[in-house]
């Protein structure tokens, strides 16, 4: 069944399906599973970038950027077409329909640019964000530390302002997708004497500049997703200060309105076609037959439709123009822990064959033990489950907060 | 499809919401409990007649209001809420969706007009002592006597068994599957009204010795009736185990808010925190399950039968979870017989049970998925 979003909706449906049908390169579809689910830390890393490095994705990232459909929900002014959240929604949904990949521009699009939209000044918001667009400015984080993950307002890296410039040392960690950055946004003090949230500037650095290193941290997976960084000295021109010296707490916390929303419809699709992959894993071990699997499986096909339905149910409220609550939180808690559990059937489903992987250097795994170790993962990273179910107990529940010790 | 409360519908949840709250508080709920019959007539008719909240999804050539299943939806959720006893479940969902479902137009136009009303209560016999809730397992038979039949046998577990004066009673007629409607002051009936862990549904037990029934369709034709009844039943049911587990989770989260020890709220220890948020995660779940079930329902979608069995599953684990956490976060009042929290634990315990458990509905979903 189909959400009834109104005629205006469906004509614009119409007219992009039309569009994707003759713009888009025709070996597109079949070069890479665009929809599956990409696990952070997990192994299907190479073969995305391999996909990605194909002339006809390039050729597509061009149409693309001419209609104005890289970072289409950003202003007209900066390269995007202000796209209101059901449309993007629908846009999800038919790439997703066509099998041909969005495009897009990773934590540039996601954190960085909906951060400089709202609080940069007009000559910042022209530099950088077209060059987010353009794929020029490739973006990396920097915010959690070695001494700070789930607390993030008390990063020590320092950021000393030295006449026109801000100079910044220190170190970060768990850095995904460093080795492709060019750039990062970063998180640090610049009063050690002000109260924690008080104290941070949000910065743009050049990722390649003097100063920077960084090493690859090996994962229990066997990929080397992500990195911890050190920032010896690091200059950047004070314009790379975004909101405002010591108003970097706030930056980093934006979010736009309209990003909620945009992917509730389509973000089940991955985990539906990994059920169904499990599924024939589980007939080829003739495991189908065995109740306790079947009740597994049948719990795992629940969730994922739960996923769906509370996808819709959350785009119908976009439509509504209901303001939004905690269904990231919800979301991230809910997605997250289920794709451990679904790890932990699939290996039961492998059975014995779960003992030993394939022979290579650099410990090679099997699919599913790939999923099953990426997963541990998922409910650590974007804010643990711990941290979320703060959230929801405190801003959907009314809970009172846990008592703070002051030191 | 369309998703989201409309305002109509808005007013039809906070009118409902009112009346139970005047008429059918849970004080209301525990006298029908201590005394036993568990039918409020006066409020049973006023909800009938005046609210018209039986006949609400019954066609209007029928007597009915003519909305669909997406109120009825409403309706169930507050009557969850509220652990309201009467006979709803089984004569406004049951009975009635039985009579739409089967080919029966004479038997429809006689009948459903007085269930729309709320003059006649309804209920669906089909269970029997061995507790299967597939109609398989139905050895009930119906054999023909002159114009007419006569059922011999028995059923268990009837839904207001005690109050209903028409039994719709699933019975094989020459080894087929198939319904007929009988009378409760027949011949050969006697009504047992049982006692039930769950006080506030009634379940009763039948023995019938050459009991007249009128076959409602064709002899045969009751597998396909109940394969639709059985599925709409479990989501009206999932919808009434929502409201259920809303009002829980209010009551438990209330609770955190204004108990203290230690020097401060319950609430705000994370141990209790975290696993309040886990259960606003399944319930927020749940609601949008009941909201998709609804529509597919309202809109004949070929989904239902995969939704209902999904769906049956996880409302009977999501309103168990959350009864049982809100006893738990009660502390020693919580395991009180003074306090609501066991009536809400004890419902969710007979709405998992009824129609079937969680395992059982998530093997036929997985049947249904062709695993």
């Amino acid at each position: 069944m189909e959400l009834d979003l109104g005629p205006e909706i469906a004509e614009f449906r119409a007219q992009l399906r039309d569009w994707i049908a003759a713009q888009a390169p025709p070996e597109l579809a079949g070069l890479f599973d665009w929809n599956m689910v990409m696990t952070a830390g997990g192994r299907r890393g190479g073969q995305l970038a391999r996909a990605m490095a194909h002339p006809a994705y390039a050729q597509w990232s061009d149409r693309l950027r001419e209609e104005r459909l890289i970072c289409p929900q950003w202003p007209e002014e900066f390269g995007g077409q202000g796209m209101d959240a059901v449309r993007l929604a629908v846009l999800n949904e038919e790439f997703h329909r066509a099998g041909v990949p969005r495009v897009n521009r990773g934590m540039g699009e996601s954190l960085v640019g909906p951060s400089i939209i709202v609080h940069a000044t007009p000559e910042q918001r022209a530099h950088f964000l077209p060059r987010i667009i353009s794929g020029e400015d490739v973006y990396c984080q920097g915010f959690s530390e070695p001494n700070h993950g789930s607390d993030l307002a008390a990063v020590e890296t320092r950021g000393v302002i030295s006449g026109d410039e801000i100079v910044i040392t220190g170190q970060k960690v768990w850095t995904s997708g460093a080795a492709r950055a060019n750039r990062m946004f970063l998180l640090c003090r610049t009063d050690v004497r002000a109260e924690k949230h008080a104290g941070l500037s949000y910065v743009l650095i050049d990722f390649t500049a003097p100063g920077v290193t960084y090493r690859p941290i090996r994962q229990m997976s066997g990929a080397t997703e992500f990195c911890e960084d050190f920032l010896d000295e690091v200059r950047a021109p004070l314009f790379n200060v975004i909101g405002g010296v010591n108003n970097g707490w706030r930056v980093a916390m934006t979010t736009l309105g309209h990003e909620r929303g945009g992917r509730a419809s389509v973000a089940h699709l991955g985990y539906q076609r990994e059920f169904w992959e499990l599924v024939e894993t589980a007939r080829e071990h003739g495991k189908t037959s065995d109740p306790l699997i079947r009740q597994r499986l049948a719990w795992a096909y629940t969730q994922v439709e739960l996923m769906r339905y509370s996808g819709l149910r959350t785009l119908a409220q976009v439509a509504a123009g209901r303001p939004p609550g905690p269904e990231a939180s919800v979301a991230k808690l809910f997605w997250s822990e289920y794709h451990k559990k679904l790890g932990e059937i699939a290996m039961a489903i492998e059975g014995a064959d779960g003992l030993l992987r394939p022979d290579g250097d650099g410990y090679p795994v099997t699919s599913w033990q790939g999923v099953f170790l990426s997963s541990r993962a998922g409910t650590i990273y974007s804010g643990t489950s711990e941290i979320q179910r703060n959230i929801i107990g405190e801003r959907a529940l009314g809970l009172p907060k846990d008592r703070r010790i002051v030191g | 499809m369309k998703l989201g409360v409309s305002a109509e519908q808005a007013e039809l949840r906070d009118s409902v919401r009112r009346f139970l709250a005047e008429r059918a508080p849970l004080s209301r709920a525990r006298q029908l409990m201590e005394a036993g019959d568990g039918l409020d007539g006066a409020v049973w008719e006023q909800a009938g007649s005046q609210l018209g909240l039986l006949g609400l999804a019954i066609p209007e050539q029928y007597g009915g209001a003519g909305f669909t299943f997406a109120e009825q939806v409403i309706v169930l959720e507050e009557l969850g809420a509220a652990l309201y006893g009467g006979p709803y479940l089984a004569s406004a969902v049951l009975a009635a969706t039985a009579l739409l479902a089967s080919s029966d137009e004479g038997c429809r136009r006689d009948l459903l007009p007085a269930i729309a009303s709320g003059q006649t209560i309804a209920t669906l016999a089909f269970t029997e002592d061995d507790g299967s809730w597939d109609p398989a397992a139905i050895r009930l038979s119906a054999t023909r006597a002159g114009d007419g039949w006569r059922l011999d046998g028995h059923k268990s577990f009837v839904l207001d068994g005690g109050s209903a004066g028409l039994v719709l009673v699933l019975a094989l007629a020459d080894g087929a599957l198939s319904l007929f409607a009988v009378e409760a002051g027949a011949p050969g009936l006697s009504t047992t009204v049982l006692p039930t862990l769950d006080q506030t549904r009634q379940l009763a037990r039948l023995e019938l010795q050459a009991v007249p029934g009128r076959l409602i369709g064709s002899p045969g034709e009751a597998a396909a009736v109940m394969d639709r009844v059985l599925d709409v039943a479990a989501i009206a049911l999932a919808a009434e185990q929502l409201g259920g587990a809303q009002r829980a989770l209010d009551m438990a989260v209330e609770y955190a808010k204004v108990r203290h020890q230690f020097g401060r709220p319950i609430g705000s220890f994370q141990a209790l925190k975290h696993r309040m948020a886990d259960l606003l995660l399944e319930v927020e779940s749940l609601r949008a399950a009941v909201s998709y079930a609804a529509e597919a329902v309202a809109e004949g979608s070929q989904e239902v039968p995969v939704v209902a069995a999904l769906l049956k599953a996880y409302a009977s684990d999501t309103y168990f979870h959350v009864a049982a956490e809100n006893i738990q976060i009660h502390g020693g009042i919580g395991f009180t017989w003074e306090h609501d929290a066991h009536l809400y634990f004890k419902r969710a315990t007979s709405s998992g049970l009824l129609l079937g458990d969680a395992s059982y509905h998530r093997e036929r979903l997985a049947t249904r998925i062709s695993l």
